[in-house]
C-alpha cells in the first residue's frame, strides 16, 4: 500500500503517469527530460520533497532525502523511500 | 566639482534596492553608475601585481592553488554571460506587470558586464603565473569545455547558486592568502577575495530584491542552499563520493585538483556565512544544515 501511495504521489509532483515512470524503471535524469514539470535536478529533489512531506501528513512517516546520482534508476529510490520509512516506523 | 556618488549610502543600495527602484528613489542611469563608480574604484593592475610575485619563494600548495584558482575561473565567462542573457529575459517579462522588479532585472544584467571583467583579471592573471610557473597550459579542449554555458533556471536560484560559489571562492581565496608566505602572492589571492566579497554583496542584493518584490518565493533560496548542503552536497565539490556526470557545462568546484589532506575545505566557515546570506536574502534565520532543510521542506509543502 505504501509502495502504492509513493509511486503515485510521485508521479502527481512530476505531473507523467505512475506506469510510464515505474514499470520502464526510468533514470532520474530521464524522468526530467519527460516531465513537463522539472527542469533540472533541483526541480526533481523538490519532487521528491513534496513526496516524503505528503508521507508525512498521511502516514506519519519521516524520509530523510538521499544525495542521489541522476543516472540511478526510480526502483532504486523507492526502495530508499521504503527502507527510510521501514525504519521510522519500527522506532 | 560634480558629486560623484548618490546620496543614498551603499549599503541601503545593497539591502534596499527594490523600494529604492519602486518608490522611484533612485532611477537605472542613477544605479549603473553607482555600479561603474565602484567598480572603477576597485580596480587593479594585474601586472603590477603580478610583478610583484617572487615565482621562487612560492610552496608546492601555492603553485597547487594557482594552477587550480586558474583552471576555475575560466567558468566565470560562461557564467556572466548566462546571466547578462537570462536578467535581461526576466526583465522582459515583468515589464508590463512589475516595472520595479525589471528594473532590479535590469540592473542585475547591465551589472554583469562589471562581474564579468573584474572576473577576467582573475582568470587571465592566474593562469599566467601557472605559465610563468612552468605549468603545461590548459588545453583549448579544456578551455572550451569550462566555457560551456550553464543552462538556464529560476532567477532567484540562479542569483543564490551564484552567491554560494562566490562564498566558496571568497574562503579557498582567503585561505590560498593565508597559506602563501611570498608577500606578493598574498596580495594577489587577498585582492581577489575582496573582489568576490564584493560580488557577493551584488547578489545578495538582486536575490533580496526579488523576494522583497513578493514575486519570487523564498523556497527557491532554500532550495539551492539545501543542494549545497546536504549530506554529500555540492559544498563538499570535488570531495564528493558521487560527482554528477554531465556535459552540459563545468561547476569549478567539481574540477578542482588537490590532495585534500594538504588543503582545509574551510566547510563550517562557508555553511556559516551561507547562513547569514540565506537569512539576508529571505528575512529566514536558520542556523543549521538541518533547519535548511526543514525550511525548505516546509516551503515546499505536499
Amino acid at each position: 500500500m505504501l509502495r502504492h501511495y509513493i509511486c503515485q504521489s510521485f508521479a502527481q509532483a512530476v505531473n507523467l503517469s505512475a506506469e510510464e515512470i515505474f514499470e520502464k524503471d526510468l533514470t532520474l535524469s530521464e524522468i526530467i527530460a519527460i516531465s513537463d514539470k522539472l527542469q533540472n535536478s533541483i526541480d526533481l529533489m523538490e519532487s521528491f520533497a513534496r513526496v516524503a512531506n505528503s508521507l508525512k501528513k498521511e502516514y506519519g512517516i519521516q524520509v530523510r532525502l538521499p544525495a542521489l546520482s541522476l543516472d540511478t534508476a526510480i526502483s532504486e529510490v523507492l526502495e530508499i523511500f521504503l527502507e527510510e520509512a521501514a525504519i521510522t516506523s519500527a522506532a | 566639482m560634480p558629486t560623484l556618488s548618490l546620496q543614498i549610502p551603499r549599503a541601503d543600495i545593497v539591502s534596499q534596492l527594490y523600494p529604492l527602484l519602486a518608490n522611484q528613489t533612485c532611477n537605472l542611469v542613477e544605479l549603473t553608475w553607482e555600479q561603474h563608480l565602484f567598480h572603477e574604484q576597485r580596480s587593479w593592475s594585474a601586472v603590477s601585481l603580478l610583478q610583484s610575485v617572487n615565482l621562487d619563494a612560492l610552496s608546492p600548495i601555492d603553485k597547487a592553488n594557482i594552477w587550480n584558482a586558474g583552471r576555475a575561473e575560466l567558468t566565470t565567462k560562461p557564467g556572466a554571460d548566462r546571466l547578462a542573457h537570462l536578467a535581461d529575459a526576466e526583465c522582459r517579462r515583468w515589464q508590463d506587470t512589475n516595472p520595479a522588479l525589471a528594473s532590479v532585472l535590469q540592473a542585475c544584467s547591465t551589472w554583469s558586464r562589471y562581474w564579468n571583467e573584474e572576473e577576467s583579471f582573475h582568470e587571465t592573471t592566474l593562469n599566467h603565473l601557472a605559465h610563468q610557473l612552468g605549468f603545461e597550459p590548459v588545453s583549448d579542449e579544456s578551455f572550451l569545455e569550462f566555457r560551456k554555458i550553464f543552462p538556464n533556471d529560476d532567477m532567484l536560484r540562479t542569483l543564490v547558486l551564484l552567491a554560494i560559489s562566490e562564498i566558496t571562492a571568497m574562503v579557498n581565496y582567503s585561505t590560498c592568502a593565508q597559506l602563501a608566505q611570498d608577500p606578493g602572492l598574498r596580495k594577489l589571492f587577498k585582492q581577489i577575495a575582496s573582489d568576490e566579497a564584493q560580488h557577493l554583496s551584488y547578489f545578495i542584493s538582486f536575490a533580496k530584491a526579488l523576494v522583497d518584490s513578493g514575486e519570487y518565493s523564498p523556497k527557491g533560496a532554500f532550495a539551492i542552499t539545501h543542494f549545497f548542503l546536504r549530506e554529500d552536497g555540492e559544498l563538499q565539490g570535488s570531495q564528493r563520493q558521487k560527482k554528477e556526470q554531465r556535459n552540459t557545462h563545468v561547476n569549478w568546484w567539481d574540477a578542482l585538483e588537490y590532495d585534500w589532506d594538504q588543503v582545509p575545505n574551510n566547510l563550517a566557515r562557508k555553511q556559516g556565512i551561507i547562513f547569514s546570506v540565506l537569512r539576508q536574502i529571505t528575512g529566514i534565520a536558520v542556523h543549521s544544515v538541518n533547519e535548511v532543510e526543514q525550511t525548505w521542506m516546509d516551503l515546499v509543502g505536499c
